[in-house]
């Protein structure tokens, strides 16, 4: 893998960020707007802003083929952008939590997205064209708490919920009439909504991997990775034995195994490479909001690291052969 | 810095760097709020536990960690009533002074001296292991500050008892 | 009209104000059942207990220091109090120079991530929790020595900042370092799952 590519876009947090399929454009949810930069010359550039929401956004997903985004926030609401000729056409969805939403993805097939929210529950969304209206599914057996992070299986029915209860869930979210029939799997055969085929406990600051085997039988295997360093915020596949994770130790971490046990295989980083350069000047600011708030300025402001605070975010940018190549991260 | 006080400086670093990994996390309890879950205390699960580390029973930090904010407690050495007064004026001047200070809380917990707060919203602007070395910058300095002023404060009054005592000699 | 009918001295007076009507209902978040947080703690009963520190003890007059670590940290005892001040024994008996290479070998030992867990939440545990505020609570037992006044205004005889409580001051620095030890062996992670994890020792 080459060097990774710094794209310095502002000063603020990014709670989530999406590529379009094209990877031409890159969606990026800046407070309460989400920002849409386009790549000019391999660099990216400001297009669109597409503002809606009044509170902070929590997540933006692009669906690769319809191109629609899908927005989530704090101020309880989701928002799907169609593409158009004028721009993009906010529609609200009804997604009558009380609460925060916290995630928001499209499932594999796009005729769907969860959410998740700080209500306990995860909204199923999908549209209803008699409505002419994007309206939800509850999914609320057995959450107790705040849910964090959503994953699709590619079936397009099972979903994936991580949430502050230490609990990962595993969810069928089927709707008549939207999902085609869904294969056998080893989560289940007959999966009607709300179905929970897995629940699994993880309180440490390390990785819990599961291997199903049937349904209503205990897994295969549950491997707890406990690791020397700070939680992980966010993970992905990068192919059946590879898990790439990253979070407060600012760096991105490789681990690889099969069922029969896992390891942390190391850093993705080489510290000391040239491209520190950028990240230096990058937070040359908040230097000097340090050198305000200490008196005195130090030579050890940068941390060895292209990021320089927690990763919050990270996603499958290049696949091929079912291989994640190249990923991207944000703090 | 004394043989005794480094590793307790250590223990508090590692700790607080442990501590401070902090998310974005709205109010599960009141809509379209985001408080710091350790003030709040709504939510039991987003709690984490909270870790004391003692020096000796005059010095220690109180570090209680939640989803989105730690708060930070240091109880400062006083062996005696004249420290003990200097670390209140010394405190208490810091804290009138709190919206200075982005991270420092108004109101120290009970039986603690001085009180940070730390949300999500300083660790997402500022640089995570700085706000670590200010931390442990503080309770460096706060305890050379104190001697130094009990020093000074010494020095003043032997001089303004020679210059009393100077008719009668 | 006003909702409230009959005005008594209740509703008069504005304590109704303060009730936490969130406490009051099954579904609030503030009711939230701790105990799905943990795996359901292993059944362990005081003569278990007892039996185990005597054998960790056992191994300590034996000298076998390393062994009788190992003992204390594969079957924590979660909300007790004793087996902490076992443990705290062992930990002192055994010399600095000791510390890092047991503390490898128990690393690199199978599970042995583990174990330095457990120990790491030993170490918060004896940390002197004084009786104000807390929260929830991760040791409440711990006394606090009051403050002694000095008579001695000005003087600078007075006794030494630190002098009256030597012992713990001599026990917490073997405690703080052993906990460098630990986290220079096992990581940050260590003291994050120690917060995270809800069963306590």
């Amino acid at each position: 893998m080459s060097g990774p590519e710094v794209h310095h876009l502002f000063h603020r947090p990014i709670a989530d960020h999406s590529f379009s399929a094209d990877r031409k454009i890159l969606a990026v949810a800046k407070d309460s707007a989400v920002e849409l930069y386009g790549k000019v010359a391999g660099a990216f550039k400001l297009k669109d802003e597409l503002k809606g929401h009044d509170k902070t956004i929590t997540g933006v997903d692009i669906a690769p083929n319809s191109g629609r985004i899908v927005t989530c926030s704090q101020d309880r609401n989701a928002l799907v952008w169609e593409p158009s000729s004028t721009g993009y056409k906010p529609t609200l969805v009804l997604l009558r939590i009380a609460r925060a939403a916290t995630f928001v993805r499209w499932s594999p097939s796009e005729t769907k997205f969860a959410v998740g929210s700080g209500d306990r529950v995860i909204a199923v969304c999908y549209f209803e064209e008699e409505n002419d209206w994007w309206v939800s599914k509850h999914l609320k057996k057995p959450i107790r708490s705040t849910i964090t992070t959503v994953s699709w299986h590619p079936n397009g029915v099972l979903l994936a919920a991580g949430s502050t209860d230490a609990h990962a869930r595993v969810f069928s979210s089927f709707i008549k009439g939207v999902d085609a029939r869904p294969d056998p799997s080893v989560w289940g055969e007959r999966l009607p909504f709300n179905t929970v085929c897995g629940e699994f406990m993880n309180n440490s600051a390390g990785i819990t991997v599961v291997y199903p085997t049937a349904p209503e039988q205990p897994p295969r295997a549950v491997i707890s990775i406990n690791t020397q360093l700070l939680p992980f915020m966010s993970l992905i596949w990068s192919s059946e034995s590879e898990i790439v994770a990253a979070g407060y130790d600012c760096e991105a971490f490789r681990f690889q195994g099969d069922a029969s046990g896992w390891q942390l295989s190391g850093t993705l980083e080489s510290k000391g490479r040239p491209g520190l350069g950028d990240a230096r000047e990058e937070s040359a600011l908040n230097m000097f909001k340090q050198m305000d708030l200490k008196g005195k300025a130090k030579d050890d402001t940068q941390l060895k690291t292209v990021h320089q605070n927690t990763i919050s975010t990270v996603r499958e940018y290049e696949s091929n052969d079912g291989n994640v190549t190249q990923f991207s991260s944000k703090s | 810095m004394s043989q005794s006080l480094r590793p307790y400086l250590k223990c508090v670093r590692s700790s607080v760097t442990a501590a401070l990994c902090l998310a974005n996390f709205a109010s599960q309890t009141s809509e379209r709020h985001n408080v710091p879950e350790v003030e709040a205390q709504s939510s039991p699960e987003v709690l984490l536990n909270p870790l004391v580390i003692a020096r000796n029973e005059n010095e220690r930090v109180l570090i209680e960690p939640s989803v989105n904010s730690v708060r930070i407690s240091i109880k400062i050495k006083q062996a005696d009533e004249i420290e003990n007064i200097l670390v209140h004026k010394f405190t208490r001047f810091l804290t009138q002074r709190a919206e200075a200070f982005f991270i420092l809380r108004r109101k120290p917990v009970k039986g603690y001296d001085i009180s940070f707060l730390i949300t999500n919203f300083h660790t997402e602007e500022m640089l995570k292991h700085k706000l670590v070395d200010f931390i442990i910058q503080f309770m460096e300095e706060v305890d050379k500050e104190i001697s130094e002023m009990k020093l000074f404060l010494n020095a003043r009054a032997r001089f303004v008892a020679e210059s009393f005592l100077t008719p009668f000699d | 009209m006003s909702i409230i009918q009959q005005h008594t001295s209740a509703s008069l007076s504005d304590a109704w104000r303060t009730i936490n009507i969130d406490a009051l209902d099954p579904d609030s978040s503030q009711n939230f059942d701790t105990t799905s947080l943990h795996p359901p703690l292993p059944e362990i009963n005081e003569a278990d207990v007892r039996q185990l520190n005597a054998q960790v003890r056992q191994l300590l007059r034996g000298g076998d220091a390393e062994g009788a670590l190992r003992g204390c940290l594969e079957t924590p005892v979660y909300n007790g109090s004793e087996s902490a001040k076992t443990v705290t024994e062992v930990l002192q008996s055994i010399k600095a120079s000791d510390m890092s290479p047991m503390l490898e070998r128990i690393h690199q030992s199978p599970g042995g991530s583990e174990l330095l867990d457990v120990l790491i939440k030993y170490l918060y545990a004896w940390q002197p929790l004084p009786a104000p505020v807390v929260l929830l609570g991760w040791r409440e037992a711990g006394h606090r020595v009051p403050l002694t006044p000095q008579q001695t205004g000005f003087s600078q005889v007075g006794s030494r900042p630190g002098s009256t409580n030597e012992s713990t001051g001599a026990a917490m620095s073997v405690i703080l370092s052993w906990h460098e030890k630990v986290i220079d062996i096992a990581g940050l992670g260590s003291i994050g799952r120690c917060m995270t994890d809800w069963r306590k020792v």
